[in-house]
């Protein structure tokens, strides 16, 4: 799969832009703030609907534009053109000139995996990051995944309200626990399923670019052990001072270990940086090892951060994308672009907000 | 130039209508103003009398013009037989497959924490009384399978459960004449837990 054409108007700050891109592997080079990582941003737009940044649509609005339009070509075993407007009054995204209904029905259509600063929050921010990692890589590969997680979303809102009001009606209560329990129990079964599939992948990962001999693990602490229904009967005194559902999937945890010990709090920067990046290459390769073709890598900066020892043990994964004919697009300032990259490249220069070859 | 004063409260009274968005209530709101004023006035009657003579049937909750509203008053309707709607236009949808000839009763709406309606903003009172006095031998629970709709049929299975009295809800899974093909994952998989045996 790669990306053979993006389309930028608007888009933070791009006021137009028109680019062909070929297989293989782009380096983005140029100085701070000219535009290098909105590209990254745009591609991973078009395949999550979300920014990597984590920010709302209105900060990705070139300023003192009315709404940005990001649009792609996607070449992969057929060809999809992707196009997508935002602004504050109208929103819309369409695939093949047919307007997205169904968000199932789009995720897929543009497989990416991000490496970005960002990343250790998997190691340093809360649950929610690393739940919002398993979910991603959920979505991209478990069809139906993503119409489970927006119903849990959904009824638990709900039942959480229904705890919030001062009389509590029990058998409404008890209606919207079902449905809670039965989507949020198979729920925890795919997050089940596919922890011990990337474990290994990641403890490779980690092996291949850490220094240090220590052993990533990897362990799936569900919220609920056994079964949803009793333990959620259980928590009805918890639930009511707290005035909010305390057990299910929204509670799960991913914990990760070096030599046993817990990563975030053990861990030093350097550690927590090589287990960040593994776990994306874990991603990377359960993806590439599912649908048989490599997601579009997008490096942003990252490779910069590490030595030479760490940045070789990246280099297998990228050789792979070459091989299976994907793409990366990799962002860098002129200094510390990896040179031992013996790939073929395609270097861009990346110049307030101009792409030249 | 700003439009007349009166134009513009016309836009923003239509503007109001469901599917009518500004632009389309600014074109009807010119359209109007030019029309020859007897086919306007004729039009304003008619909204009138139309929401004058229309209201709920006070038994199952129909748009009638009359009480009990014709189903309810069919001696040919089946009475041991109600159908459960959330809105009154789902009787249409209901009615319009021609294999239904029991009665109705339209809740008005779906437990919804997330809006605020509770189950005491619903018809669910006024159909226990139907219980009591009409010879009713099931229920037949029609609601959405979103999570309200879910939550709302268990609850009313719940609440409305008695001696004598079925209460069931109706299929959900593959839309007649289509192949596998065109369903998705969590239709497929509610249309095999609805699995039925061959006879």
């Amino acid at each position: 799969m790669h990306l053979a054409h993006l389309r930028l108007r608007d888009f933070r700050n791009y006021a137009r832009l028109d680019v062909d891109f070929a297989p293989g592997f782009h380096l983005l080079l140029g100085d701070n703030a000219q535009g290098k990582t909105n590209i990254l941003e745009a591609v991973y737009l078009m395949a999550t609907l979300r920014s990597f940044r984590g920010v709302g649509s209105a900060q990705m609005i070139r300023q003192g534009a009315k709404g940005y339009f990001v649009g792609g070509k996607v070449v992969g075993q057929g060809e999809a053109e992707i196009k997508m407007y935002w602004s504050v009054a109208e929103r819309n995204l369409s695939l093949n000139g047919r307007t997205v209904k169904k968000l199932a029905e789009y995720l897929g259509t543009l497989r990416t995996v991000v490496f970005c600063t960002e990343d250790l929050q998997l190691i340093k921010g809360t649950g929610r990051v690393r739940r919002r990692f398993l979910d991603l890589l959920l979505s991209q590969t478990q069809p139906g995944y993503l119409g489970l997680l927006q119903r849990y979303a959904h009824t638990l809102r709900s039942r959480n309200a229904l705890l919030k009001q001062r009389s509590l009606d029990e058998v409404a209560l008890e209606g919207f626990s079902r449905e809670l329990v039965a989507v949020g129990t198979e729920i925890t079964r795919q997050r089940r399923e596919i922890v011990p599939r990337i474990s290994p992948l990641a403890r490779l990962a980690y092996r291949r670019i850490s220094n240090d001999a220590e052993e990533l693990r990897i362990e799936y602490l569900p919220s609920v052990k056994k079964d949803f229904a009793v333990e959620l009967a259980q928590s009805r005194a918890r639930e009511r001072s707290q005035r909010m559902t305390v057990v299910g999937p929204h509670r799960d945890e991913l914990q990760l270990e070096l030599n046993v010990r817990s990563a975030a709090q053990f861990g030093s920067e350097g550690q927590k940086r090589s287990v960040a990046i593994a776990l994306k290459m874990a991603q990377a390769e359960y993806l590439t090892g599912l649908h048989g073709s490599a997601p579009l890598l997008l490096i942003d900066d990252v490779m910069g951060e590490l030595d030479v020892k760490r940045r070789s043990g990246f280099l297998p994964l990228l050789e792979q994308v070459h091989r299976s004919r994907g793409q990366v697009f990799m962002t860098c300032t002129e200094e510390n672009w990896p040179r031992e990259l013996g790939l073929e490249l395609h270097r861009w220069r990346v110049h307030a907000g101009a792409l030249k070859a | 130039m700003p439009l007349p004063s009166s134009i513009a409260a016309l836009t923003a009274a239509l503007s109001k209508l469901p599917g009518i968005g500004p632009r389309s209530a600014e074109r009807i709101a010119l359209h109007l103003v030019q029309s020859e004023s007897g086919a306007v006035s004729q039009l304003a009657d008619a909204i009138v009398a139309a929401r004058v003579k229309v209201h709920l049937c006070t038994t199952c909750g129909a748009l009638t013009e009359i009480s009990p509203c014709e189903i309810c008053a069919s001696p040919r309707r089946d009475a041991s037989l109600v159908c459960v709607v959330e809105r009154p236009v789902d009787i249409l949808s209901v009615d319009k497959g021609g294999t239904f000839h029991g009665k109705f009763h339209v809740l008005g709406g779906k437990i919804s924490p997330l809006d605020g309606v509770e189950p005491e903003d619903l018809r669910i009172a006024e159909l226990e009384a139907r219980l009591q006095a009409e010879p009713i031998q099931e229920l037949i629970i029609a609601l959405g399978t979103d999570v309200e709709g879910d939550a709302t049929s268990y609850y009313l299975a719940k609440r409305l459960a008695r001696a004598g009295l079925k209460i069931t809800r109706i299929a959900h899974g593959l839309p007649a004449g289509t192949g596998l093909e065109f369903a998705d994952e969590l239709t497929l998989s509610r249309a095999l837990e609805g699995r039925r045996e061959l006879s």
